[in-house]
């Protein structure tokens, strides 16, 4: 699957606002290694797999979770794990 | 075909209708129990259809057959291992990329397999519009649509799964074909596991050893590790080549395909307005508004529940005791017949008096919440808060169902996805003042010592909470989970499905609490009668009278309140002979007892719970740790508070 790297900045998808949307460019597994694969696979699972388009809908208050729209599926990620998450902005018409 | 009992299975993910459409099919013909050494829950139920006896398997809901949770990995095994005659996968129109990625899964185990197309009104609503045949097509696998809460066309879906399993599936099933370094390394890896006795298709441990599945490598491992080395290596060749993990890559391509198979057979007009569903979803996960609503909500959540269990419970204990003259008539008074007035039937009143007037509407109004998909908002807004003891936002359900009844709410934490923050929420959870130990701390403090004190003990006790949580969090190994849940659309509960859970839930604590409830109880009126209490009494004097500055009465008290702790008031009461408490005891020993009675042990019945959740030893260690504290506590406190009380 061809990543195009040169398009949009890649950023944590916390960085972006609510409604922006961006491409999964790369997911960073969790510290520690080893077991903390697991999150990376869940997430998969549920779609996000490189260059899948992700949308932010909101974030909740504190530094609470994020709402996304992914292949048509609502999901609450937590912040910590969206910090882990990398996409490329996509560009603004 | 002669067989006339059949095996069918019910697979797809979470929330698509599985339970409504299991309801539907098994009616009244079901129980519930777990997989055999798991605390995984295995719905089964029979139904009869042509000549046939078929028993029906609820499977877990699942997003993916990898082995990221306990569900996913005994799904897997049961279809591959125990091999149903037919699985039908539920799959939610309204999702069905999502959803499809799961059916190809499904495909690659090799399963005979037909599809329940659901809640196609949703998706519908959404604009959604799904071309049947095209995707029968499509996955050379028999679609059927539904709509399983009006019961549209479940009989169908039967009929299809019974012509299907009679005729044989057709052999053109749609077969994920990933690119061709993947596909050159899959069927070389696929020769070389044929001639290994597994219970797995080739063609899927190939797969799976590439992406390197811990379940499917160990047990290759076991019969010829010269074929996990080479996967590891032609893993690792694709790796170099794409510069993503294996099992990204594997993802990513099955991904792909269930994306165009989504495409070609759905058409998607948006609808111009949002509906009432979506502006309600907006609403209510509103960084402002919402949090009110989460108030309001819970708030008169909970008042409903004490209004109608205040009621109810007295109601039913009237009708019990007033039993009571006509049992002495016929056992008598004396001992045999104190042993089982005192003994066994007031157990089983404490029993039902606690158990039906607040567990039931707790429950039912819990499923009401969980069905209509409210409840993922709240962890939504809650999981900030949540995250500050190392659990996440769905654990703000088990904690509040605590305020109501301990047992509950320690089953709750099931919906934690790993074992270590199913423990932790539970031990968590054990702390939160229940209705019983709300009755003590307002009955004793409240009233004889001064409302203030009253919130001041319900104020530190959240703080114990938050503190030991979070050490509990920093001891117990491992990584804390961060919140990865869907959130569906919201739809009007099922009532029969919420009513059924409710049931099964009511019929789990009476087998949990009532046995224990009755032996405990019967084995404390054995010890009245032979006057064992005041000798147990004097035996615990030097920590209630010494360490914990309390009457030496207090010791039995706190035994009774073993059983239930509002339990504690009343012997007290008849202890002392009096309920003016004030004449009695200080307000200092007030406090102090209260204080103890918080924390100082879950009671019988939640003990009960949390050894059929995490064994004799964890909750033995459980029950162990909030004794030690709760004394080390109150002598503590009564000591300080001297100062001011």
């Amino acid at each position: 699957m061809e990543i195009k790297s040169s398009e949009g900045p890649i950023v944590p998808l916390t960085m972006l606002r609510d409604g922006e949307a961006g491409i999964v460019v790369s997911i960073r597994s969790g510290h520690g290694g080893g077991r903390g694969c697991g999150f990376e696979r869940r997430l998969m699972d549920l779609g996000l797999t490189p260059g899948t388009k992700v949308t932010v809908v909101k974030s909740a208050p504190f530094h609470g979770p994020l709402e996304i729209l992914v292949r048509g599926s609502r999901l609450a990620l937590g912040r910590g794990m969206a910090e882990r998450i990398f996409v490329e902005i996509e560009k603004v018409w | 075909m002669v067989k006339k009992k059949l095996v069918i299975a019910l697979a797809g993910n979470a929330n698509v209708g599985k339970s409504v459409i299991f309801n539907h099919l098994t009616g009244l013909h079901q129980h519930i129990g777990n997989w055999p050494g798991k605390t995984v829950e295995r719905a089964e139920g029979t139904l009869y259809f042509k000549g046939y006896t078929i028993d029906l398997v609820d499977l877990p809901g699942i997003y993916s057959l990898s082995t990221y949770s306990l569900e996913e990995s005994i799904s897997r095994r049961y279809i591959a291992v125990e091999r149903p005659d037919m699985v039908i996968n539920v799959i939610d129109a309204s999702v069905l990329e999502r959803n499809l990625f799961f059916t190809l899964q499904l495909l690659e185990l090799e399963s005979p397999m037909i599809i329940a197309l659901n809640q196609v009104d949703i998706a519908k609503k959404k604009g959604i519009e799904i071309d049947v045949n095209r995707l029968e097509e499509l996955l050379g696998v028999p679609v059927v649509p539904t709509v399983a809460v009006k019961g549209t066309g479940i009989f169908q879906l039967l009929e299809k799964a019974i012509e299907t399993i009679e005729k044989g599936q057709a052999e053109e099933r749609v077969k994920v074909k990933y690119g061709k370094e993947v596909e050159e390394r899959i069927s070389d890896l696929t020769k070389m596991v044929e001639n290994t006795r597994s219970q797995y298709p080739p063609r899927y441990l190939a797969i799976k050893l590439l992406e390197g599945d811990e379940e499917i490598v160990n047990e290759v491992e076991r019969m010829e590790p010269s074929i996990v080395q080479h996967a590891k290596k032609l893993a690792s060749e694709l790796e170099n080549i794409h510069g993503n993990s294996c099992s990204t890559i594997l993802t990513s391509e099955r991904y792909e395909v269930a994306g165009c198979i989504a495409r070609e057979a759905q058409k998607i007009i948006p609808p111009r307005r949002p509906t009432a569903e979506e502006r309600l979803h907006s609403i209510t996960t509103d960084k402002i508004v919402g949090y009110p609503i989460v108030a309001l909500t819970l708030l008169s959540m909970f008042y409903a529940i004490f209004a109608f269990g205040n009621s109810a419970s007295e109601t039913l204990s009237k009708i019990f005791y007033g039993i009571e003259p006509l049992f002495a008539k016929i056992f008598g008074t004396g001992i045999f017949g104190a042993l089982v007035w005192g003994g066994v039937i007031e157990g089983i009143i404490a029993g039902v008096t606690v158990a039906l007037p607040y567990i039931v509407p707790f429950y039912f109004l819990l499923y009401i919440l969980e069905d209509s998909g409210y409840l993922s908002r709240i962890a939504f807004l809650m999981d900030n808060a949540m995250h500050k003891m190392g659990l996440h936002g769905k654990a703000f359900i088990p904690l509040m169902l605590g305020f109501g009844c301990n047992v509950p709410a320690c089953l709750g934490c099931r919906i934690m996805e790993t074992e270590r923050e199913r423990l932790l929420a539970a031990f968590v959870t054990t702390l939160v003042p229940c209705a019983a130990r709300s009755v003590i701390i307002l009955g004793l403090v409240g009233q004889f010592v001064g409302i203030q004190w009253a919130f001041a003990l319900y104020a530190f006790d959240l703080i114990v909470i938050f503190i030991l949580g979070r050490i509990a969090f920093k001891i117990l190994p491992g990584e804390p989970t961060a919140l990865i849940m869907e959130m569906n659309d919201y739809k009007l509960p099922h009532l029969r499905t919420v009513l059924k859970q409710t049931w099964f839930r009511l019929a789990e604590f009476i087998k949990i609490a009532f046995p224990l409830i009755i032996v405990g109880s019967f084995s404390l009126k054995l010890a009245e009668i032979f006057g064992m209490l005041e000798r147990i009494a004097s035996f615990l004097s030097p920590v209630t009278v010494t360490w914990l500055r309390l009457p030496s009465i207090s010791g039995i008290t706190l035994i009774f309140g073993v059983m239930r702790k509002e339990l504690l008031l009343v012997m007290l009461a008849t202890l002392l002979r009096t309920t003016n408490f004030a004449e009695v005891l200080t307000p200092l020993q007030m406090v102090v007892l209260s204080l103890v009675a918080m924390f100082y042990i879950p009671c019988i019945a939640t003990i009960a719970t949390l050894i059929k959740e995490f064994g004799l030893k964890k909750a033995l260690s459980i029950t162990a740790f909030e004794i030690i504290f709760a004394i080390g506590l109150g002598g503590v406190a009564s000591r300080i508070l001297a100062m001011i009380l």
